[in-house]
């Protein structure tokens, strides 16, 4: 260890001032994302905590630091039943947008796998609504669902069904919201899965052909556990994305009715914006980070154990 | 013997032919599910206030009623959200595509103490969404006069963490072999990113570039932060913006609204098709790391 360190002492005293230029201009290209990250990013990140810790709202100017009492009134106070209805609703819309990219990705990545310019096309088109604007989308969604003038009450009447409040009531608000989510993640789901399907080497499925293994065995053995890598990519990123769910609520349900679908980011931003409680935003805020931030490293603690790499 | 198993081939060919068309139906189902809201919303678009209010809704319009999109554009500044949605889409996608570029250039192939320990800096940005550090955001922007600005809208998403990391990897990729001969010819910093790791890399570029073009058109949440009139709205809250300007007469101008909602959806379905071979190989590409 000394040595080693000696040596790399005496190699940067022999840096020679031309060698160090290049290296100070290389540091150069990194230093402007770096420095936007410094500000836009980590310094915003300490702000929010230190906000927490302040009565500041955005009607008055001055403010001052008043300890622990937002997150008293978070954790004791008046917050906490908001704050768990907002985890647990936070929580669903999550886990079922998981469940559809997963589950419905795996299988539309099975029924569209074949050869052939139609089946582009068609893949092309089911995967095409997760580049439309998710407020333009909701407000489409929002028209179909319409209780009363709404296609899908007209399709669920034809078959004695319904009609059904959707948007409108606090059992089914949360189902509406997931029914575009579900039209727009489930082609993003299949193209990933199908991408990493076509890596698989055809060797394997000839394999367990000859082994006299069927369509369903060769499915289930070879090509799920070859593809846990991609599940485990699908499974973070769609966390990470639908814990921060906002548009389609904001457009769709404004987080009614009764707070059925009063998602996190929704309720921060009502908390800083509506009633201007930046104080209490901020502490929202700073706890959900935190939940966040657990959550991910435990999924990336426990997938590094159990995802079957293909190498 | 032979007729066994000849009738045995016959069996499972043509269990083969009916696997085939029961694929292409249900494919074909889920296609026309996936379309079925788009199309919806065309032909919303074109139907009168008494057709669109039926009790049995019409798959086709009884009459075209063109004047939808002329009073939509009455109702809102559709010009003004295209015009301002156009100019923070390109600057995002300018800025975070030079200085992505230089990082990704620095990570990759640069020299210097902490290069690594600082790309983890990078990549813990990841983890740092704008919904949850809004708030000091916004309070920053709102003191350097931000709001309702080209700067507001821009600069706090002027830096992707996901796009240098894309960039570097793929700029890793290159041989240094290029690099040193680019250099001995005397051309710099800046020449070697953009003459030669830029267009060596330009499939990549292009894929990082329509995606970052794709999620500025459609962002919504910082805008309507940042955003208190229609004077700096994009396209992404137009729409939402007209739902709202009919205040409690929407379902009678459904025809309208989703007359915006195609002038809003046209530009990006058409970016789509014309550019989706990049966007796709860009997804296998993020999947694949």
């Amino acid at each position: 260890m000394r040595e080693r360190d000696t040596a790399v002492d005496a190699a940067r005293r022999r840096a020679s001032p031309r060698v160090r230029r290049e290296r100070f201009k290389d540091f150069l290209c990194v230093a402007p994302a770096l420095a936007f990250f410094a500000v836009f990013v980590y310094y915003p990140l300490v702000d929010l905590f230190r906000i927490g810790f302040t009565n500041w709202n955005l009607i008055r100017d001055e403010y001052k630091y008043v300890g622990f009492k937002n997150y008293k009134w978070l954790f004791k106070g008046s917050g906490l039943d908001t704050w768990l209805a907002s985890l647990k609703v936070t929580f669903s819309y999550t886990f079922w947008e998981i469940v559809i990219t997963l589950v419905g990705g795996i299988l539309l990545a099975a029924l569209f796998n074949r050869e052939g310019k139609a089946f582009a096309a068609m893949r092309s088109i089911v995967f095409m609504p997760k580049y439309i604007a998710i407020s333009t989308s909701a407000i489409v969604f929002m028209w179909i669902l319409n209780d009363q003038y709404g296609f899908l009450n007209y399709v669920l009447g034809a078959f004695g069904v319904g009609p059904v409040a959707w948007l409108n009531s606090e059992r089914t608000a949360l189902t509406s919201v997931l029914i575009l989510t579900g039209w727009r993640v489930v082609g993003y789901g299949m193209m990933i899965y199908l991408s990493a399907m076509k890596g698989i080497s055809k060797d394997y499925y000839e394999a367990a052909e000859l082994d006299g293994a069927g369509a369903l065995k060769r499915f289930r053995h070879i090509t799920l556990p070859l593809l846990s890598p991609t599940t485990l990519f699908l499974f973070v990123t769609t966390f990470i994305a639908s814990m921060k769910v906002f548009q389609s609520i904001d457009v769709m349900t404004a987080g009614g009715p009764y707070e059925s679908t009063n998602v996190m980011v929704y309720w921060i931003y009502d908390l800083a914006f509506v009633q201007f409680r930046v104080d209490r935003a901020a502490v929202v805020a700073s706890v959900f980070f935190v939940i966040l931030l657990a959550f991910t490293a435990a999924t990336m603690k426990i997938s590094n154990k159990s995802v079957h790499y293909d190498s | 013997m032979t007729n066994q198993a000849l009738a045995a081939n016959v069996r499972a060919r043509r269990l083969r032919a009916a696997a085939t068309v029961l694929q292409y139906a249900l494919a074909i189902a889920i296609v026309l599910i996936v379309v079925f809201p788009l199309y919806w919303m065309i032909i919303s678009s074109l139907k009168t206030s008494e057709e669109l209010l039926q009790a049995v809704p019409s798959l086709w319009p009884a009459q075209f009623r063109w004047r939808n999109y002329a009073d939509a554009l009455a109702m809102a500044p559709f010009g003004r959200y295209f015009f301002n949605t156009v100019v923070m889409t390109v600057g995002i996608m300018g800025l975070q595509l030079v200085i992505g570029s230089f990082a990704a250039y620095g990570f990759a192939k640069g020299q210097f103490p902490g290069r690594d320990a600082l790309f983890i800096v990078v990549l813990g940005a990841l983890m740092i969404p704008i919904q949850v550090t809004f708030v000091p955001i916004y309070g920053m922007v709102a003191k350097l006069h931000w709001i309702n600005t080209f700067a507001g809208l821009i600069v706090p998403h002027a830096v992707s963490a996901y796009m240098i990391f894309l960039l570097r990897q793929t700029f890793k990729s290159v041989d240094d072999s290029f690099l040193e001969a680019a250099r001995l010819e005397g051309m710099g910093r800046v020449g070697v990113i953009f003459r030669i790791l830029v267009p060596m890399c330009k499939p990549t570029m292009m894929t990082v570039g329509i995606i970052s073009f794709i999620d500025g058109w459609n962002a919504y949440f910082w805008p309507k932060m940042v955003t208190t009139t229609s004077f700096r709205r994009t396209i992404a809250q137009g729409v939402y913006e007209l739902k709202r300007s009919y205040a409690g007469l929407e379902t009678m101008n459904q025809n309208q609204i989703m007359a915006g909602a195609v002038m809003a959806v046209v530009p990006i379905v058409v970016l789509f098709i014309v550019l989706q071979k990049y966007i796709l190989s860009g997804f296998s590409k993020a999947a694949s790391k």
